[in-house]
């Protein structure tokens, strides 16, 4: 509740923690928010359509004002403008705070949909055994694992008396299962994927630099010298020799200045 | 106030208004029915091809807009666009689509969008909701789930359009060892030479953008593209001007300088230096000017001053 309140400097988008004015702002949003997505879902759809291109302008034109409209320079918090140009400045910085925490609420929103999605597929898969539906059950089993997992550590570190958990000596059958999903399998995967891009790379290195035409050779001897000249060896032997050569070329230009 | 805008001369001005100028002037070419050229591109081209040969093999396409952050950003809303018209062709051969999405905001975009399409062809009951999906959006977890629906699905055509990192290799690879015909284009200037090597078809650098005016004709949007080329010439135009502007003027000498917007004699001629080329005067006419200090700002009431300033705390 208290999440816009704390913004400062004040400005339009806050109010003081537990008065009348943030009770009232927030019903009143909460309101404009329920009437709006009723209205939506019996707008027609070209109605719809206007709604939600004004929306996207208007949060759009925002952004564009506030990277481009002349920012204030050395404000400091007790300053008032010098006019309503200067005004408008500050409001679009004061207000970017709120703006940008209002993009994390609907972030927030999205995530819920994306697992819903996650969700409606597999375990429709699941249900209609389908092909493959074994790992559509994995997916599912790990989803609700990390989830259970990682929101009962969080909940665990989240409270002071829990400091005890930074040394693995304290951790219980929660904090164990939590890394080990996150910390022994997840990013162990991720890591393993990553290194798969080198096989890759061989792969289509060998398709791709085949000397099939004259384009395709330029390219291969190209490559080849860009490549031999990452290696150490190769930039042991040739790094003094270039820099030897360099060296002669600054001793030929003093003796010809001289 | 606005300072910021008047401190970079005259000349700066009349660049960014003539390239305003450029662009509306060419909407409004557009508008008025004049056939704006815009050159081939071969990867766009090769999107019917693609599908066509989708559905004679009766398999999936396969799109992926690309990794963004938590948000639908403009790279991503341009490889939907574009995956909205591979979407219409799909619909019309009646093929099979698979949308593999980064991020749930990109996935209810993405699923409006092509939902919209099969509505506008009239086939609005044969789209499948879930042929949009979320995947993951963590970077490798998503490439091995697009990976495996590629495996599985056995895609016989693959769209990779917007940001691309390190996974950019993993899925173009993949698809190729199935036999996929490839369409792919990166913004990350880093991966392009990844796609290059490995889909048939690459689309590079200011094609990515292009292609919404390529595919769709709109007037706006080929004016603007037209524009924006005309843009570029001007500013080619401008490099290669003070290139050889500065390279002719630094062998000569001068004989006066300008301090504080005055022009002075010096009491002996020197050599020219960059600083007193014409370019640099258009360019950064204020380099010697003294700044205008603005009148100190009035100060707030103590009711209306954040807590941090000293104000009553809220």
């Amino acid at each position: 509740m208290n999440l816009l309140a704390q913004v400062d400097p004040k400005t339009f988008w806050n109010a003081p923690n537990s008065s009348a004015e943030l009770y009232v702002k927030l019903s009143l949003a909460l309101l404009f928010g329920i009437g709006l997505a009723i209205g939506l879902m019996f707008a027609p759809p070209q109605m719809r359509k206007m709604v939600i291109f004004t929306v996207t302008f208007v949060s759009g034109l925002f952004y564009v004002l506030f990277w481009l409209f002349p920012a204030p320079i050395n404000r400091q918090p007790s300053d008032a403008p010098r006019g309503p140009i200067e005004g408008l400045s500050f409001w679009i910085s004061d207000s970017q705070s709120v703006v940008a925490s209002l993009t994390n609420v609907i972030s927030g929103f999205l995530i819920g949909l994306g697992i819903y999605s996650l969700l409606r597929v597999h375990l429709g898969k699941i249900a209609k055994q389908q092909k493959d539906w074994f790992f559509s059950a994995v997916l599912v089993t790990c989803l609700c694992l990390m989830v259970f997992f990682g929101y009962a550590d969080w909940k665990q570190r989240l409270d002071p008396q829990n400091f005890i958990l930074a040394d693995p000596k304290n951790w219980g059958f929660i904090n164990y299962g939590r890394d080990l999903l996150f910390d022994g399998l997840l990013q162990n995967m991720d890591a393993g994927m990553f290194s798969i891009v080198a096989f890759y790379i061989m792969s289509a290195a060998y398709r791709a630099f085949r000397a099939r035409s004259v384009e395709a050779t330029i390219l291969l001897v190209t490559a080849l010298i860009v490549i031999l000249s990452l290696m150490g060896v190769v930039e042991l032997m040739w790094g003094g020799v270039m820099d030897g050569i360099s060296k002669e070329n600054d001793g030929l230009k003093a003796l010809a200045e001289s | 106030m606005g300072q910021q805008y008047i401190d970079t001369g005259w000349f700066m001005m009349l660049l960014t208004l003539t390239m305003v100028g450029f662009i509306l002037f060419n909407i409004s070419r557009a508008h008025g029915g004049k056939d704006l050229y815009i050159r081939r591109i071969s990867g766009l081209n090769a999107i019917d091809e693609a599908v066509g040969r989708a559905t004679e093999m009766g398999r999936p396409v396969v799109m992926v807009p690309g990794l963004s952050d938590t948000t639908v950003n403009a790279k991503t809303m341009q490889a939907i666009n574009i995956f909205g018209y591979v979407s219409r062709v799909a619909a019309r051969f009646g093929n099979p689509i698979l949308v593999c999405c980064y991020n749930a905001s990109t996935y209810t975009v993405a699923q409006e969008i092509i939902r919209d399409v099969y509505q506008q062809e009239g086939l609005g009951d044969q789209f499948d909701v879930d042929s949009v999906r979320f995947v993951s959006d963590r970077q490798f977890a998503f490439a091995a789930g697009v990976s495996g629906l590629i495996l599985r699905e056995k895609a016989a055509a693959t769209f990779f359009m917007g940001e691309f990192y390190a996974e950019s290799l993993i899925l173009a690879e993949t698809a190729n060892s199935v036999g996929a015909i490839q369409v792919a284009s990166s913004t990350e200037l880093t991966q392009t030479p990844f796609f290059i090597a490995a889909c048939d078809y690459v689309l590079i650098g200011d094609e990515f953008y292009a292609a919404s005016a390529f595919l769709t004709r709109q007037p706006v949007l080929v004016g603007s593209l037209i524009g924006q080329d005309w843009c570029k010439l001007a500013i080619i135009g401008l490099v290669l001007c003070g290139a050889t502007m500065n390279t002719i003027q630094q062998r000569g000498t001068v004989n006066e300088e300008r301090k504080d917007g005055k022009v002075v004699p010096l009491p002996q001629p020197r050599a020219m230096l960059a600083k007193d080329t014409l370019f640099s005067h258009l360019l950064k006419p204020d380099l010697e000017k003294k700044p205008i200090i603005d009148p100190p700002r009035p100060q707030l009431a103590k009711e209306d001053m954040p807590s941090s300033a000293g104000g009553d705390s809220k």
